[in-house]
């Protein structure tokens, strides 16, 4: 097999296990796991492919988490239930922990530098805390985005 | 959503088709509006879903119209039904997320908007639902997000050794975590502990040189007590204009983010291993 098509597969079926796991931690009703681990292994290797072809991690991010979005609202007309159980679990393999940590494993870091020797960290620091706050912006954008386009309403009062 | 008129100023000169509620009718519905919203903001809904489901239930079951106001501890409703009115405001505490919890409420409001329920029949599904047990027993727990943490390193990369490695260190560290908040240890005192002994578990796959990819394991192992959650919830409000419920996701995302790394940090000072 191709090692490119084999190296996704891979991606996608450890990226269904990761999100199956964190839907057990959620208590997702057990009819719903299966839709969580596809939409999740869909999104993620679509990530990853985007990302090999030169799209930046933020805008595949948002391609992927729109992706998993869209999926949910129709597993969730499938099984009368809200598109949460679906959608969050499967975004779970794309939320940046390792940037969030890093950005404050570098800030606790800070505190033992002195001034002359802190200036990478601090660069560091804040380009990890702009990913993170990126990242999760596009997730968040991406699995609302059907509601955002296509249930618009008049507000109420 | 279905599209209902606010009673506005005078509630008298409103025209409902509904019958006006008697007083304690009113009560009952406000209650149980309340007992079905903060079950959803306890177990992990968005503020856009609190209010949808809680305004679905209290006009399905006959009020003319609710205003909730979602707080990130507290939710507030005031249900109006022809001259007459009542508000009350409940305390809602995080218990951790619960998605089982949200679809079931989903589910009732559902059957409400439908006409299968009436508020008794009601009363007596949530009390099922607040005894519901979860779906999962905790050593299924354990080794699923142990295998989840793993699946997690072999993403970033790690090899067979750091896999195995990860995932001892994660289910430890997820039994841990069940032991702690079992015992109303502080949440965030919880994830300093959790990410500490993953961490130094995880710190063995450097120290003996098991592989030549130890700081794969470390980011790996304490992904189980990533926010995640909190942090999309977070970002969802903020998109959807519920600011102050955002901003409190946020910051508690960022608190236990916080924590994490400093477990972490004090592992890797302990084990001598750098990140």
């Amino acid at each position: 097999m191709n090692p490119q098509l084999a190296a996704l597969l891979a991606d996608a079926f450890w990226s269904a296990v990761a999100a199956t796991g964190f839907a057990i931690l959620f208590n997702v009703p057990p009819r719903a796991l299966f839709g969580c681990a596809v939409a999740a292994a869909i999104g993620h290797a679509l990530r990853t492919w985007t990302v090999q072809l030169g799209l930046p991690i933020e805008p595949a991010t948002l391609l992927a988490a729109t992706t998993i979005g869209f999926m949910g609202v129709y597993l969730a007309r499938w099984f009368q239930s809200p598109t949460a159980i679906f959608t969050v679990p499967a975004v779970i393999p794309m939320v940046p922990g390792t940037f969030a940590f890093r950005t404050m494993l570098g800030i606790l870091q800070l505190t033992t530098l002195d001034i002359a020797n802190s200036g990478p960290v601090l660069t560091e620091v804040s380009l990890n805390a702009i990913k993170t706050g990126l990242i999760l912006a596009a997730l968040a954008g991406g699995i609302i985005a059907p509601r955002l386009l296509f249930r618009r309403q008049k507000p109420v009062v | 959503m279905e599209h209902v008129q606010p009673p506005g100023i005078h509630p008298e000169h409103d025209v409902s088709h509904k019958r006006p509620l008697a007083y304690h009718e009113l009560r009952d519905i406000i209650d149980l509006s309340l007992w079905a919203g903060q079950m959803l903001l306890q177990h992990g809904a968005t503020s856009q879903r609190v209010e949808e489901s809680v305004h679905k239930i209290g006009t399905g079951l006959g009020c003319d119209w609710l205003d909730i106001l979602v707080s990130p501890n507290v939710i507030t409703i005031t249900a109006s039904s022809g001259t007459e009115f009542r508000t009350k405001l409940r305390r809602v505490t995080s218990l951790g997320v619960d998605l089982g919890k949200v679809t079931a409420v989903n589910d009732l409001s559902r059957r409400i908007i439908n006409g299968e329920l009436d508020r008794f029949q009601m009363r007596t599904e949530l009390e099922h639902i607040d005894k519901m047990p979860r779906s999962y027993n905790r050593w299924l727990v354990v080794i699923m997000v142990g295998l989840a943490c793993a699946a997690f390193s072999r993403l970033f990369g790690g090899d067979w050794t750091v896999f195995g490695i990860t995932f001892g260190a994660s289910a430890v560290s997820m039994f841990l975590r069940q032991e702690l908040t079992h015992r109303y240890f502080n949440p965030l005192l919880v994830v300093v502990v959790c990410a500490f002994v993953a961490g130094c578990l995880a710190s063995t796959a450097g120290l003996f040189q098991l592989s030549d990819q130890p700081e794969t394991a470390l980011a790996a192992a304490v992904l189980l007590l990533v926010p995640g959650v909190p942090l999309i919830n977070a970002a969802q409000d903020l998109i959807r204009g519920h600011l102050v419920t955002g901003i409190a996701r946020g910051v508690t995302g960022l608190l236990i983010s916080l924590a994490i790394a400093l477990g972490l940090l004090l592992a890797l000072s302990l084990t001598g291993v750098t990140l």
